[in-house]
């Protein structure tokens, strides 16, 4: 976004509606002491945090803080990559007797990579 | 007696919580309850004036306080109606002269005595805030729709949270209608959006507010008013009664628009249609 447009955008708003959205952010950091920078070391820690389980689509994360009734939230959305995912768990007892090879259930699964074990 | 105490505050100065503490007094005595309303701004006392008391004053509530005087003798009573009483601040002294301890124990006297005490807060977050606070049951806060008053007026909400307070209500005051319409002004509820509390009122620019304090006849006695009907609903909700909101006085701009109206009983387009 250039500065032109960040000019022309705010020239658009009506000023109460503009009020509005200004106070929304700034209570938010009247609120509690949130740094740009914490909210950085957050989104990294959120990051390490969930790519351990599921592939995160890094480039695309986004993490804000936002005001709604009388709550400060963090809000992370996260788009997770296509991706299937194998797993074991224990037989189920509908399971079908086929499936069932030396007392462990066996799945057919396709990977595209390699599973990343956690370090 | 089932007595409450309300503080009306607003942390930014200049709002209306003097007018708003004057005229819900007022009202509400008018209303035939035992009011007393007492000016916590020590050192910049106002309400005296607001009320047109300012002569008939002798003892103050730091006599009071420190026992310079009975309670009894430091009430002025506001000889237009059967029952309300002003207990004006002292003006020559600061707001470190009474501590929280000393002003909790000034309600639980003034509770005997009155049925609603309503306590005019100075602006601030300081010793005279907390004072204001420590004794009531209930907070009003004042807050004009603009940026700067909304902001401090959420810092307020946190404090009084903090204090471990019921939710405060809401009085938006000096709305003015044309710059609504206009969007130079945020409306009703853009502010209960932003600041997620009840309202309890509103009320609109009014320059005959001015010839009011002029004069010091607060201006629920003028008829003519549209903020003096608006305060006068405001009394009305405190006592409990549900007031839908008068359009011509308090929200000629909010219509269907307003949806966050609890404590004011069932959806504004259900009352209307009833009423």
């Amino acid at each position: 976004m250039g500065v032109f447009e960040f000019i022309s955008g705010r020239k658009k708003q009506a000023p109460g509606q503009l009020a509005k959205e200004r106070l929304k952010v700034v209570l938010v950091q009247d609120r509690i002491k949130l740094s740009p920078e914490l909210l950085e070391l957050i989104k990294a820690d959120l990051l390490t945090a969930i790519s351990r389980r599921l592939e995160v689509d890094e480039q695309n994360v986004q993490i804000s803080m936002a005001r709604e009734n009388r709550w400060d939230r963090l809000q992370a959305d996260m788009p997770i990559k296509r991706q299937k995912v194998s797993f074991e768990w224990d037989p189920p007892a509908h399971t079908t007797a086929a499936n069932v090879l030396r007392g462990k259930v066996q799945v057919e699964v396709e990977r595209e990579e390699q599973e990343q074990e956690p370090s | 007696m089932d007595s409450r105490v309300i503080t009306i505050t607003s942390g930014k100065g200049g709002v209306g919580k003097t007018t708003s503490t004057a005229n819900l007094g007022t009202a509400l005595a008018m209303q035939g309850k035992k009011v007393a309303v007492v000016d916590s701004d020590i050192g910049l006392r106002n309400l005296d004036a607001v009320l047109g008391l300012e002569n008939r004053i002798v003892y103050d509530i730091v006599d009071v306080v420190e026992g310079q005087c009975r309670l009894r003798q430091a009430l002025i009573k506001d000889k237009r109606l059967p029952d309300l009483y002003l207990l004006p601040a002292a003006q020559t002294r600061d707001k470190n002269a009474i501590n929280s301890v000393q002003m909790e124990q000034l309600c639980q006297q003034l509770r005997r005595e009155f049925e609603f005490v309503l306590i005019d807060s100075p602006a601030g977050i300081e010793q005279g805030f907390r004072n204001a606070i420590v004794g009531a049951d209930e907070i009003i806060i004042v807050v004009n729709p603009e940026m700067a008053s909304v902001r401090d007026a959420d810092r307020i909400i946190g404090l009084v949270e903090a204090a471990g307070k019921l939710e405060p209500r809401l009085i938006v005051n000096r709305l003015r209608p044309e710059m609504v319409r206009r969007r130079d002004m945020m409306d009703v509820t853009d502010v209960l959006e932003v600041l997620g509390v009840d309202l309890l009122g509103i009320v609109p620019e009014d320059e005959l507010i001015i010839v009011a304090t002029n004069k010091g006849e607060p201006v629920v006695y003028d008829k003519r008013s549209r903020s003096g009907r608006a305060f006068i609903n405001a009394a009305h909700r405190i006592m409990g009664d549900e007031v839908p909101l008068d359009e011509v006085a308090e929200a000629p701009t909010l219509v269907e628009r307003l949806r966050r109206l609890m404590g004011f009983g069932p959806a504004l387009a259900e009352r209307r249609v009833r009423s």
